[in-house]
């Protein structure tokens, strides 16, 4: 027991000590309260934002495509509707029997099923839909729709392909759509500020992009702005209500200047034969037909094909992909001819009335080297108009061997050799424009003279595309001012590409354009044959791409035994004369006969297009 | 009518101040649990149940003279004790943790009983030692402590065996222990942290400790708890986002929202109007407990008062450091506001001693 005196002390003791502790909790109560009104007051902002960051979540919504137009308005690749079975996981209990359920009636793949189960928990954690089966066919949609009241839980929905109505007449202009990797999408996202998240596909095939042709280069027109919704999430991530949508834009459509009916001509006269044909609006540069055959079926490709089907066309020995229109590469032949002329005429080498005897053959002076024409026997006395209509080749060998390398090809680069001619075309070839500075690079050869005499008759190392054929058989019948090609001429201002000349006029020009009107109506022309093919006039270069060199008409005969020795085929063309309005190439390989196989080809399509004006 | 009353008030021994305050906490408290519960009506309802109960036993318990609690002390503690083994053998298993009877119709959490008793007991032992205390009392009084915090903590509940060790530690420090021995101790503890931190802490109580220490570098590991209950808090500014209107809790971003961190509700839905509102409360019941243990009769009550209002005090700053971030998650309720059974009715009980420590004065006195 302790006594009075200590119990005073003890009590003065106690109350010292209990507040020690009080004054410490009182501390703890202000340093605590400046805590809360740090977080509440001085930060709230950053708080608050944090706050609603958490409990929303962005999902974009995937925008549709523009269409692609015709220049008539004729739909050329649209957007297709397909049905697709989809279902609400977080309101099914058991997924396996729920698919074995519809499996009863409706036949969904082992894949389908497998990505279903793999899906499931999360989809339903998630509040999310779950698709079982895409492009349902109306036979699986009937079936369903009658059962639809036994599964309240799954439902048919509405789900975009791209799909065009000619399967393989645009192929190579138009090209394909396919799917997006990771690094695509961040980029195409980025530039609308977005970053990639979960998405409402407008599509079957969900994130898509122009992988070819025209969906590549107006891949950004055509795609159109990616909307946003954004939804209320839990701490789960699972989607609770809807509080804002921002809708996506549909991309712009595109008019073309391609013209469906002369692509139809087009296909059906190369009739799946390796080749290509261009034509353009000379007076535009507008590309109205643009074929490489043979084609591949756009829809499969661009949809969904099997991976065996797929290999097929990719081992094809005629190579359906590639596309010969702007990428193949052919030499001129004769159809170099004209600008082999008018290079004469420039440079006062030649004039109209200047002759040269034709034996058939030129002999190299240096080196007695000879060249032979494609006529035994030759054409005699010969001017330049004739030399055209005839195709004489000494001419030409005797006109080049006149020429300077140099000021030849800065010539010929003016009728788009060597160059690019098309500002939306995708991946375009420019072909090759030789000259010494490249063979000495490439082959370690110094330039002979005989390669420049070659090149006068379009042999040799010069190769041109289509595209580019097509580009001189239009520069020739506008006289030397063309716009360079395009696919859409909306917001697009061509430039004009102008042939500068001391001493070409349009007289000149006028006598090219009669030269090779003459080619096939001059009884002499090599294209005689195309006369009854056409009642309006057209000026036309045939020619025909030796692939092997021979000397007689007997060697060639053993050489085409084997049809991938067999010549070229090609021609320019450009009609109606005496006011051109569309130029046309066309070349059809190991097709022999520049005049009478590739000819008509091009006669055909000149007819369609102006039937069709 | 007031003459009835006036003699009843004579007869019973009650603090309308306390009294008062701990009903007003109890009632907000069931408010906020009805939002914090996802407006579970159920869960309201069986807390309610809790808070008449608990108040009607603070009543009864602050009936019986301080004498009672001073005499039977020793066959409290040593039935919490008792209830304290048969939970580690016999124990309901929760999430690796043995803490719950199973008594049928309650489930009984032991530590609660003994985190009581053992202020109470150890106020019985202390109150006739002479100062300062001895250090054979000291090392007593210690080795006691030290047994009862180990048996909560190998549950392990450290949560209520740090408040069991405050709340020894208290009634030691009123009780008069030498400031020789606190410095000494003091220092050996400061030098000893490596030792507990290596062999006394869990791998899972050292991570908690570590993502305090910068709780954004695991945002949604151990760090998310703090994370998102700072976020709650903050985004609550001063008005708050409206009764059951606060996201964080109500989309699942607050964990534990009914018991640890129902104070991070509060604060996100009254702002800091309502955050105030609440400390004051607690604010004024610590202050009157300080007024009540100044004034009570002997040095029993003192101990007791002193002891048990620290115990309760202790929890609410342990509760609250823990949702802003300042100390680690250790599971500790809001007294009064926390959704809980054994925890609730524990402080009620407490109250109710140290209602009676404070009103029953020696007849001598009056």
């Amino acid at each position: 027991m302790i006594n009075l005196n200590e119990r005073f002390t003890e009590k003065k003791n106690f109350f010292n000590r209990l507040l020690i502790i009080y004054v410490f909790f009182g501390f703890l109560f202000f340093l605590f309260l400046y805590r809360t009104f740090a977080l509440q007051v001085s930060s709230y902002a950053d708080y608050e934002l944090a706050s609603i960051k958490n409990k929303t979540k962005e999902i974009l919504i995937q925008p549709r495509r523009g269409i692609i137009y015709d220049r008539n308005g004729e739909i050329i690749v649209n957007n297709v509707p397909s049905y697709n079975l989809i279902t609400r996981p977080s309101e099914i209990e058991n997924i396996e029997s729920h698919i074995e359920e519809i499996k009863a009636f409706i036949d969904i793949s082992d894949d389908d099923v497998l990505h279903a189960k793999e899906n499931y928990k999360r989809s339903a954690k998630l509040n999310r839909e779950l698709t079982l089966k895409n492009n349902l066919t109306l036979e699986e949609i009937a079936k369903f729709e009658v059962r639809r009241h036994k599964f309240p839980t799954t439902f048919i929905d509405e789900r975009y392909s791209r799909f065009t109505p000619y399967p393989e007449l645009f192929s190579h202009s138009v090209g394909y759509v396919g799917n997006l990797d990771e690094d695509n999408l961040i980029q195409i996202l980025a530039e609308q500020n977005l970053k990639p998240k979960e998405t409402i596909f407008v599509y079957s095939n969900g994130y898509i992009k122009g992988m070819t042709g025209l969906e590549n280069i107006y891949d950004k027109t055509l795609r159109g702005v990616y909307g946003k919704k954004l939804y209320e999430v839990d701490a789960s991530g699972k989607l609770l209500n809807e509080i804002e949508i921002t809708p996506s834009i549909n991309g712009k459509d595109l008019y073309t200047s391609l013209d469906i009916e002369s692509q139809k001509v087009a296909f059906e006269q190369l009739n799946k034969r390796r080749g290509a044909v261009v034509a353009v609006d000379i007076d535009t540069g507008a590309i109205v037909t643009y074929l490489s055959s043979p084609s591949f079926p756009l829809n499969r490709i661009a949809n969904g094909m099997s991976s065996k089907d797929f290999n097929k066309i990719l081992n094809d020995g005629n190579k359906p992909f590639f596309d010969r229109a702007g990428q193949g590469r052919y030499s001129p032949a004769s159809t170099i001819k004209p600008a082999i002329g008018l290079y004469g005429i420039e440079n006062e080498i030649i004039d109209w009335d200047f002759t040269i005897n034709d034996p058939g053959f030129f002999v190299l002076p240096e080196d007695n080297r000879v060249y032979r024409g494609w006529k035994k026997g030759g054409h005699g006395e010969i001017n330049l108009k004739e030399a055209i209509i005839e195709s004489s080749n000494t001419f030409f060998f005797s006109l080049a061997y006149e020429s300077d390398i140099e000021e030849l090809i800065d010539h010929l680069s003016y009728f788009g050799f060597g160059r690019n001619v098309c500002l939306d075309c995708f991946l375009p070839d420019k072909g090759l424009l030789p000259n010494p500075e490249w063979k000495m690079n490439t082959l370690n050869f110094g330039w002979f003279k005989g390669d420049t005499v070659n090149l006068g008759v379009g042999q040799g190392y010069l190769s041109a595309t289509p595209l580019q054929l097509a580009y001189y058989s239009a520069f020739l019948a506008k006289k030397g001012e063309l716009s360079k090609f395009s696919f859409v001429q909306e917001d697009i201002d061509a430039p004009l590409n102008t042939f500068v000349s001391k001493n070409i006029n349009d007289y000149d020009w006028e006598k090219i354009h009669e030269s090779m009107i003459g080619v096939i109506d001059n009884p002499k022309g090599t294209a005689g044959r195309l006369r009854d093919l056409k009642d309006f006039t057209v000026a036309a270069k045939s020619g025909t791409v030796e692939l092997v060199s021979t000397e007689t008409k007997e060697d060639y005969k053993i050489i085409r035994e084997t049809e991938g020795k067999r010549d070229h085929a090609i021609i320019i063309a450009f009609g109606p004369m005496p006011n051109p309005k569309y130029a046309v190439s066309v070349v059809i390989e190991n097709g022999e006969s520049g005049g009478s196989v590739a000819g008509p080809v091009a006669i055909e399509i000149l007819n369609s297009l102006l039937k069709n004006e | 009518m007031n003459k009835i009353f006036k003699i009843f008030r004579k007869k019973i021994y009650f603090d309308q101040y306390l009294f008062i305050s701990i009903a007003t906490l109890s009632i907000m408290g069931l408010l906020f649990l009805y939002s914090a519960s996802q407006e579970n009506l159920e869960t309201v309802i069986k807390q309610s149940f809790f808070v008449i109960f608990g108040l009607f036993l603070m009543f009864l318990l602050s009936q019986l003279d301080p004498d009672f609690y001073k005499n039977n002390a020793s066959i409290f503690f040593l039935i919490s004790i008792f209830l304290i083994l048969i939970t580690l053998l016999y124990g309901k298993e929760v999430n690796g943790a043995k803490r719950w009877l199973d008594l049928g119709f309650f489930t009984l959490q032991s530590s609660e009983i003994v985190k009581i008793a053992l202020p109470v007991f150890l106020a019985a032992y202390l109150y006739d030692k002479p100062l300062p205390i001895s250090l054979l009392h000291t090392f007593l009084t210690l080795v006691i402590i030290l047994i009862i915090v180990n048996l909560v903590r190998i549950q392990p509940d450290l949560g209520t065996s740090l408040v069991i060790l405050l709340a020894g530690l208290y009634i030691l420090f009123l009780a008069g222990l030498s400031w020789k021995f606190i410095g000494i101790s003091f220092s050996i503890f400061i030098l000893s942290l490596p030792f507990i931190w290596n062999n006394f802490l869990e791998p899972f109580q050292r991570q908690r400790v570590l993502t305090l220490l910068d709780p954004n570098a695991d945002p949604y590991g151990s760090g998310w708890n703090i994370t998102q209950s700072k976020i709650a808090i903050g985004s609550g500014g001063i008005q708050g986002k409206g009764y059951g209107e606060g996201t964080q809790a109500h989309l699942d971003f607050l964990p534990e929202t009914e018991t640890d961190f129902i104070f991070s509700v509060v604060a996100e839905e009254f702002g800091f109007i309502g955050v105030c509102v609440l400390l004051i409360t607690f604010f004024f019941i610590m202050l009157r407990c300080l007024y009540l243990a100044l004034n009570a009769r002997d040095r029993f009550c003192r101990l007791t008062i002193g002891g048990l209002s620290l115990l309760f005090i202790s929890t609410v700053f342990i509760n609250l450091a823990m949702v802003v971030g300042i100390i680690p998650v250790v599971g500790m309720p809001l007294p009064f506001v926390s959704k809980g059974g054994s925890s609730l009715l524990s402080f009620y009980i407490a109250f109710g001693i140290i209602i009676s420590m404070a009103t029953h004065k020696k007849l001598m006195q009056k």
